[in-house]
């Protein structure tokens, strides 16, 4: 039975809308233009609302994510119908860098670590770099990535732990590791 | 994730305790496990270096300028959201 209007907007209102500054943040983690991202959200917000009469309360953040990909996913599917038989193709193929993006050895070295840090996440596999974004740019929980990514969490927590494993690797390299840490 | 067996000596090793580093640092365990790992980092002199390191680099992305979301942005964005929730559907664009 469909939900009322009032209810509708209530609860739209009281689930939706207080995620709404993590699902644009995500969006532009995921979608590197600014204006794709924007348009993406407000996709997802008239989804989200059209389809909240369905939604049972829990996990409002996820539930939200997961919306999102797959509208993302549709729009691909809109504008370029060759990625839409990989749409994992399609996330990567959108979030690739704008031109012009800094390249890591343009970074100026002003503070070691993080220069090392910033050049080593910049280049990592687009796979392994989402993860990251959205783990600890972001602050998803992991079963909030893995919504968002379509991925089982299995698979987030490997990928993010390899990336940040060829982080630590390149600080090693640099010598900017503790004295004693483990190799 | 599974929670750790009871054992009757508590004490993690350095191998159970870097299994399992990352989901620790990222708030993932629970908390009997959680509590083994913080033992044993506390005792752990290279284990805490380990951890330390992987918080560091934890910080060093959050503080990454990302060209992150835009004021104007986000406030177009909440008053989409704002005008769903009050005028519903008819206020979507197009």
């Amino acid at each position: 039975m469909a939900i009322g209007d009032d209810a509708q907007h209530r609860a739209f209102a009281r689930y939706v809308l207080p995620e709404l500054e993590v699902v644009a943040r995500v969006a532009r983690s995921l979608v590197r233009d600014k204006a794709e991202a924007e348009d993406l959200v407000q996709d997802t917000l008239l989804r989200a609302f059209r389809s909240i009469d369905g939604f049972d309360g829990r996990y409002p953040r996820a539930w939200l994510l997961t919306i999102m990909r797959n509208t993302h996913i549709n729009r691909t599917r809109r504008r370029r119908p060759d990625l839409y038989d990989d749409p994992d193709r399609a996330m990567a193929e959108l979030a690739d860098p704008a031109p012009g993006a800094a390249d890591p050895g343009e970074i100026v070295a002003g503070d070691a670590f993080d220069s090392v840090v910033e050049a080593a996440f910049s280049k990592l596999p687009e796979r392994y770099r989402r993860v990251v974004a959205l783990v600890d740019l972001d602050g998803l929980s992991y079963k909030e990535t893995a919504a968002a990514l379509g991925l089982p969490m299995g698979t987030v927590m490997s990928q993010l732990h390899r990336a940040r494993g060829r982080i630590r690797r390149d600080l090693s390299g640099a010598g900017l590791e503790p004295k004693g840490a483990k190799k | 994730m599974r929670p750790w067996r009871r054992t009757a000596d508590s004490t993690a090793t350095c191998q159970e305790v870097l299994r399992v580093l990352q989901s620790y640092l990222d708030g993932e365990l629970n908390d009997l496990t959680s509590q083994r790992v913080a033992r044993h980092l506390g005792a752990c002199r290279r284990c805490g270096l380990e951890a330390a390191t992987y918080t560091e680099v934890k910080r060093a992305l959050r503080r990454r300028a990302r060209g992150s979301l835009e004021d104007a942005s986000l406030s177009r964005l909440r008053e989409f959201g704002r005008r769903l929730a009050t005028e519903g559907d008819s206020a979507s664009p197009g």
